[in-house]
């Protein structure tokens, strides 16, 4: 069984909301979900919607074509009627005036599948709490005045799904890695980041800043984390340039940091509220001058919970910018799971405990990573953006700018080394022709693989340290490498070619602002065979 | 303690004669005298510096220090006080430093009132880069980089930090070094955020030693610190400029506690200290 429904209306009309508590009621009756958002940049008006499909099987997208819409407004009826499916059908009502009379569609929308009234009714006081009572009598009134279409089973079994977005997978991440202070200024799509962390302060006892601009708040998290806090940032491409002077500095002062970097359409502007992958460069290659650094793309929320605590435990142990790089995909639509894991790495601050006699800020090891003390341990420690030596005192001589470079590097390489034993590829299918791609577009190709005869998928996680051995050793074991790409010159394939000497050729952009989805993916990939 | 105990053996390459010398002296005599006195204590001390002549001070003090990047001394140190908020934080900036490139952090940090001090030598031009003129240049000033004259007037950092709303405000004299150093220690025990703008005449590319040496005159008892007012009215006796004979007030022109930023801290201990014991099956358990 798979169903997919479209919820469209204006801004502030409650879409995401009401689209939230499908997935839901459909994740307690056992269903996997996938709720994808659109909206455009305004507050009210406009149009939103949001599109969920629902499957009996685990589903990573949403699909093209709709089994029914629940229309808010006419906008809906008429902007997506072209794509529902035959036998499909459309909820709406003109004499709806508020928000809360969304239930009434809702009420509809269950009876006509057939949904007992009580399992709707338990999400409910799940998500409106102490206000959820007369919510259910609206919701009610629309349930008895429906006939039921289609009875869907219930399916439990395994119990209930775990429904999150990426964002969500973020912040769970980040807070069992041990954050203590999370600076950001608003953007989106990393803005409900900032909500959340800030709504759960109390309750993870976690600090959360707002500051002037970019530029202050990853200077802040800097010095945040000089003085021994666990901090992380987050952002997207606008905000992510203004922050790369600090980043070149939390390299040469060697300071822990975790950034989010959440994509939308760039360049510039872009289109602010969409979903894209053309900053994989940029991620890779700001901040003036060479320093060692992390870039880990997630796939899923599954994932961004493992490589936030990753990127927390691999900035803390090797002193350097660690970035999480996901889209306005990942992290605003909502996926299901049967569980969900943690990583085993933990969450050591790598702060010495046992102060040792003649400590020294850069100390120069064999591994190039120098034990970190904070102040007010006792002795006097130091960061530099200048370059310095292992006192932490500034210099220029010859000799000083060799020695730490040498060290710096050696953190990359030790890095590289690390990254190997963390799933830095993953290899999804079987068959001799290879679908590569990173980050968010995971979901539509997975969801593809089973009606592609003889192909495999090859999602590249670590992008820095990058796992070019690995990568070319699947490029290698294959007849067909097909690219894919959210963005429009195929950045991957240029970094896969530098980095391993491999040309991929056939490739399937898409770079409308818009998500991949599997019926997309099929039909183009067909079409190169 | 005395003030040597807290040199480095770092060789001091400002000009001879530089006024940052007697700054230099006045933040290790203050220091030492607040240690002595029981007020702070040296391993819970941090220094910030920027990036110019000032910020060689990193290399010259024997404290806990972080060389920053132009302009960003004051997010450097809130987010320092902010993961340790035990540390007494003291902020270096230069005049580029912290009008120019700074001066978005300069504004907000008035505002927030966050317990930190900032020192800014403010010589009245960009030395290091060898002469050009910085927000708090004087109307008419020839530099490399304005050959035919600064054209306008210069911005008033006593005024714009009153406006602001900083908790302590004042205007020290480097070549009158026991009084600066005893500004310096007001504003360290200063509970919120302390400005203090350092007037240090540049030798070589801003020598404004005989006009200073002129027109300078002590705040006495006569000026209420607790007076905003009178604080703004004597902010504007001085215009930065050096077209006509204005007299110059140097000493604390505003001072007056009010509460500090909290950042809405869940708790006030050092971060690193704070041991977390993770429930995975608890935290996850909210999105089921």
């Amino acid at each position: 069984m798979e169903k997919t429904i479209l919820i469209g209306g204006k801004a502030g009309q409650g879409t995401a909301v009401t689209s939230h508590l499908i997935g839901k009621v459909f994740c307690h009756l056992g269903y996997y979900v996938f709720n994808y958002r659109d909206y455009p940049s305004l507050i009210t008006g406009g149009h939103n919607f949001n599109i969920l499909t629902i499957s009996a099987n685990p589903i990573f997208s949403h699909k093209e074509k709709y089994d029914i819409i629940v229309a808010l407004d006419q906008k809906t009826v008429d902007l997506h009627r072209k794509n529902l499916n035959a036998g499909g059908f459309i909820l709406a009502d003109k004499n709806l005036k508020t928000i809360s009379e969304n239930n009434i569609l809702l009420g509809r929308l269950f009876k006509s599948l057939g949904v007992d009234k009580n399992i709707v009714s338990v999400v409910f006081e799940e998500v409106f709490e102490d206000k959820a009572e007369p919510i259910k009598r609206v919701f009610e009134k629309g349930y008895d005045s429906a006939e039921t279409r289609q009875k869907l089973k219930y399916l439990g079994g395994q119990g209930e799904k775990y429904f999150i977005s990426g964002n969500e997978a973020i912040c769970l991440g980040a807070i069992t890695a041990g954050m203590d202070i999370y600076f950001a200024y608003p953007i989106t799509p990393a803005t409900s980041i900032l909500s959340f962390f800030a709504k759960n302060q109390s309750k993870y006892n976690i600090q959360v800043m707002q500051l002037e601009n970019e530029i202050g708040v990853i200077i802040a998290a800097l010095g945040a984390s000089f003085s021994g806090a666990k901090t992380m940032v987050g952002t997207s491409g606008a905000g992510f340039a203004l922050m790369t002077e600090g980043l070149s500095l939390a390299g040469m002062a060697e300071i822990p940091v975790v950034i989010y970097l959440g994509q939308r359409t760039a360049p510039s502007t872009g289109v602010p509220t969409y979903t894209g992958q053309g900053d994989l460069k940029f991620a890779l290659n700001p901040g003036h001058g060479e320093f060692p650094r992390l870039v880990v793309a997630p796939g899923d929320p599954q994932e961004a919970i493992l490589r936030t605590q990753e990127a927390f435990y691999l900035a803390a142990k090797y002193r350097l910018p660690a970035i999480i790089l996901g889209d306005k995909h990942l992290s605003e639509s909502n996926y299901s799971f049967d569980s969900l894991k943690e990583s085993p790495l933990g969450n050591s601050r790598f702060i010495l405990e046992k102060i040792p006699l003649d400590y020294e800020s850069y100390k120069i090891t064999k591994n190039g990573i120098s034990p970190r003390l904070v102040p007010g341990q006792g002795p006097v420690m130091r960061a530099n953006s200048y370059e310095h030596n292992e006192m932490g005192n500034t210099v220029e001589s010859a000799d000083w700018i060799i020695k730490m470079n040498d060290k710096r590097n050696r953190k990359q390489e030790e890095l590289g080394k690390e990254t190997k034993k963390l799933n830095p590829i993953s290899v999804f299918g079987k068959g001799s022709n290879l679908i590569v791609s990173w980050g968010s577009t995971k979901g539509a190709i997975v969801d593809a693989l089973p009606e592609l005869k003889n192909f495999r998928f090859l999602q590249i996680s670590y992008l820095k340290p990058f796992p070019g051995e690995e990568v070319l050793k699947e490029i290698k074991e294959s007849k067909k490498v097909i690219l894919v790409e959210n963005n429009s010159t195929g950045l991957l394939g240029d970094i896969i070619a530098e980095q391993t000497g491999f040309i991929i050729k056939d490739k399937i952009l898409k770079y409308d602002a818009r998500p991949f989805t599997s019926e997309f993916l099929i039909n183009r990939i067909k079409k190169i065979r | 303690m005395i003030p040597q105990d807290l040199n480095t053996k770092e060789e001091n390459t400002w000009c001879p004669g530089c006024p940052d010398f007697l700054i230099l002296e006045a933040i290790k005599k203050a220091l030492a005298e607040l240690v002595n006195e029981g007020k702070i204590l040296i391993k819970d001390t941090i220094v910030v510096t920027g990036i110019g002549c000032h910020a060689k001070t990193f290399d010259y003090l024997n404290v806990s220090s972080f060389y920053g990047i132009h302009g960003r001394v004051l997010p450097t140190a809130l987010g320092i006080k902010l993961g340790n908020p035990g540390l007494t934080v003291l902020g270096f900036g230069g005049d580029g430093d912290t009008y120019a490139e700074g001066l978005d952090h300069f504004i907000h940090n008035c505002r927030y009132n966050t317990d930190l001090k900032m020192f800014v030598h403010n010589n009245q031009v960009f030395a290091l880069t060898v002469g050009q003129a910085t927000p708090t240049t004087e109307k008419g000033f020839i530099g490399s980089a304005t050959p035919l004259e600064v054209g306008e007037k210069p911005l008033n950092p006593i005024a714009l930090a009153l406006i602001s709303q900083a908790s302590f405000v004042a205007r020290g004299y480097a070549m009158n070094m026991e009084h600066l150093k005893n500004i310096m220690k007001d504003a360290i025990l200063h509970k919120g955020f302390a400005f203090v703008d350092i007037l240090q005449p540049c030798i070589v590319f801003h020598d404004t030693i005989p006009y200073f040496k002129k027109n300078t005159y002590k705040l006495d008892e006569a000026h209420d610190t607790g007076n905003f007012d009178a604080a703004l009215a004597k902010a504007q006796e001085w215009d930065y400029c050096f077209d006509s004979e204005q007299k110059i007030p140097i000493g604390i022109f505003y001072k007056k506690e009010r509460p500090l930023f909290k950042g809405q801290s869940p708790q006030d201990k050092p971060w690193y200290t704070i041991d977390r014991k993770v429930d995975w099956p608890k935290i996850v358990g909210d999105f089921r």
